[in-house]
């Protein structure tokens, strides 16, 4: 029964995905709570997926039964397990967030809306499973086309941010595809373990430099890495104010998670091409990002804006900590991923709910939140002291397991990174508090006097969950030293 | 040089192929027109399916199904049927996002009265 727990975890809401529009026909008012169902059953599958591994070692667990390297792979190891747990609880608390009272009624479309995001959730799961670099780009494809339409759903400028997402998403997705191709060319598999064994006496052949690169610029386009970014600000600023939430949480950081997964377990923690060493590329390019990301969110006004462009910068902050080389920068790296996860979700729960409650969309009209607004202020700043780092919130062990990383492999420029990069937050954070807490010109009770539930579940969550991952920080990185590091790092 | 240059027009596809692609990612940057970078977006998705072909390509070589079940099986007579299912899978991806991308812009038209992407940001604002 173990051995099948990735397969079920996936096939949950892929299978409620197929049937919501049958069941949808006579029943609309049922989509809610299955959905919901759906994902909190998810939660205790993937806890006992992991538990499983940690028993009995990783699963491979084979399509059809046609094993690994002709058929179908997928591997649930120790990293893969973690993030799965990570998405069933981050999708759960997300999903209920996006069911709320709050939002406006969706009517007939509520039923297409809850497939689309059932199968988004079914092909993150499947990204995080995909032992095959194929298989990973066909749920790439899946989960890019679920995001599009959902941002799409908003009408008005999202239309026009969704399609540009589309463009930059679906170039992105042909590189990954070219790139793929070249490295079958090069070595007639598609398996990554199968991949992991035939590439390194090649890694130094045109071929897998130029398809490597070919992979990472389309992975870069879906994990908005700053000079490729240019979607995500308007996809998730015109986005619904539901979806936001789930779209920045989930989707480019599973993203991010395929390139950890081909950087490390297929070409290698040392894998050079042409001279210059993949890790050292990598982390350029994220310091980078943490620096220009927080720049641009310090200078934007609108709160959804500011936010996205923070989740440029923190995708930044991850990279730099896995490719300092060592195992305590990857383990950092790993451990900001997931609390990124949860402030991103956060972030996006506060925004949605001060459009709605307050009507609030720029930073200048924060002033009406003062007064009266005890969840949202306690929410925003639990939030905030993550996302600035500040004990004993997750965000802070994150950037400290990250710069520990860069001492031990004596990356200056990695720690100044971080530090700037932590300034600049610290700045923006600072211009919010401004107005929530000093600026009482225009106050004003709210649109709505009761906070509802769902989006009480959701700040709550999120705010108890950054501090909670960082008092259980030294449990969650010392598990993750033991299960969840790459071989050969 | 000339040996480089002959050596690429021994593979008539790679460049039937870099081409396509890059003639791709030219129709999307340079037109306005929303489907028509719709149009570029999918030649740059066909070429990339073509050049999945191309390398499974092999001259002489026929299906991948058994000629018979007693020969010892030479893999030099069957093409390569990998690249082949990749590249189905492949085309369904690229139609389902041909669909997504077509709804897409129709419902900007709807909306906005024209496919023209300077005439859309004006209105925009």
């Amino acid at each position: 029964m173990t051995r099948h727990l990735p397969a079920i975890f996936f096939l949950l809401p892929l299978g409620l995905a197929i049937c919501l529009p049958f069941i949808g026909i006579k029943h609309r008012e049922w989509c809610r709570p299955l959905s919901i169902g759906v994902l909190a059953t998810m939660v205790p599958v993937s806890f006992a997926n992991l538990i499983g591994v940690l028993q009995h070692g990783s699963i491979h667990y084979d399509f059809g039964g046609w094993a690994a390297p002709v058929g179908i792979e997928w591997v649930a190891d120790g990293l893969a397990s973690v993030m799965t747990v990570a998405l069933s609880l981050v999708g759960l608390v997300c999903i209920t967030f996006l069911s709320s009272v709050l939002f406006p009624y969706l009517g007939s479309r509520i039923v297409p809306f809850y497939t689309l995001v059932l199968l988004l959730i079914a092909s993150l799961a499947g990204m995080v499973f995909a032992g095959d670099l194929f298989n990973l780009f066909v749920f790439l494809e899946v989960s890019a086309l679920c995001a599009y339409a959902l941002v799409g759903l908003a009408g008005g400028k999202a239309l026009v941010a969704g399609f540009r997402y589309l463009i930059l998403g679906t170039f992105g997705a042909s590189l990954y595809l070219l790139g793929v191709g070249y490295l079958y060319a090069e070595t007639g598999t598609l398996n990554m373990a199968d991949l992991a064994q035939r590439v390194p006496p090649l890694v130094a052949s045109k071929a897998i430099g130029v398809g490597v690169l070919f992979m990472f610029i389309g992975l870069g386009i879906k994990m908005a890495l700053v000079p490729l970014h240019g979607w995500l600000p308007d996809a998730y600023t015109y986005a619904p104010d539901r979806v936001s939430p789930m779209l920045a949480s989930l989707v480019t950081k599973v993203a991010l998670y395929g390139w950890i997964r081909i950087m490390f377990w297929v070409l290698g923690a040392q894998a050079v091409v042409y001279q210059i060493p993949i890790l050292f590329l990598v982390g350029m390019l994220g310091a980078l990002a943490a620096l220009v990301g927080a720049f641009l969110a310090l200078s934007q006004t609108d709160i959804k804006r500011m936010f996205a462009y923070g989740g440029l910068s923190h995708i930044g902050l991850i990279l730099v900590g896995i490719s300092l080389g060592n195992q305590t920068g990857f383990v950092g790296g790993v451990f900001y991923l997931l609390n990124d996860a949860v402030m991103q979700a956060g972030l996006f729960f506060w925004a949605g709910a001060i459009i709605h409650l307050y009507g609030v969309r720029t930073i200048n009209d924060l002033g009406r939140l003062h007064g009266g607004a005890g969840w949202m202020s306690v929410a925003l700043v639990a939030i905030a002291l993550s996302m600035i780092g500040i004990p004993p919130t997750g965000g802070f062990f994150g950037k400290w397991y990250i710069v520990l990383g860069a001492v031990e492999a004596q990356n200056y420029l990695a720690i100044v990174a971080v530090l700037i990069a932590t300034l600049l937050t610290l700045a923006y954070f600072v211009k919010l508090f401004e107005r929530v807490f000093w600026d009482r010109s225009a106050q004003q009770p709210p649109l709505i006097r009761e906070i509802p539930l769902a989006v009480r579940i959701g700040l709550g969550a999120t705010s108890v969950a950054v501090i909670v991952l960082g008092l259980t920080s030294d449990f969650i990185v010392s598990f993750l030293l033991k299960n969840a590091v790459p071989p050969g790092l | 040089m000339f040996e480089m240059i002959g050596g690429w027009l021994q593979r008539p596809n790679y460049i039937a192929f870099v081409l396509l692609f890059l003639w791709g990612i030219y129709i999307m940057v340079t037109r306005y027109n929303l489907v028509k970078k719709l149009i570029g977006m999918y030649l740059m998705q066909t070429s990339v399916i073509f050049f999945l072909v191309t390398t499974s390509a092999k001259r002489g070589a026929t299906v991948p199904i058994l000629l018979s079940t007693t020969d010892v099986i030479q893999s030099e007579v069957y093409a390569n049927p990998l690249p082949h299912v990749l590249t189905l899978t492949a085309i369904v991806v690229g139609v389902a996002t041909l669909g997504v991308s077509l709804a897409l812009a129709d419902a900007i038209y709807k909306k906005y009265g024209s496919l023209d992407e300077e005439e859309i940001l004006k209105r925009l604002e």
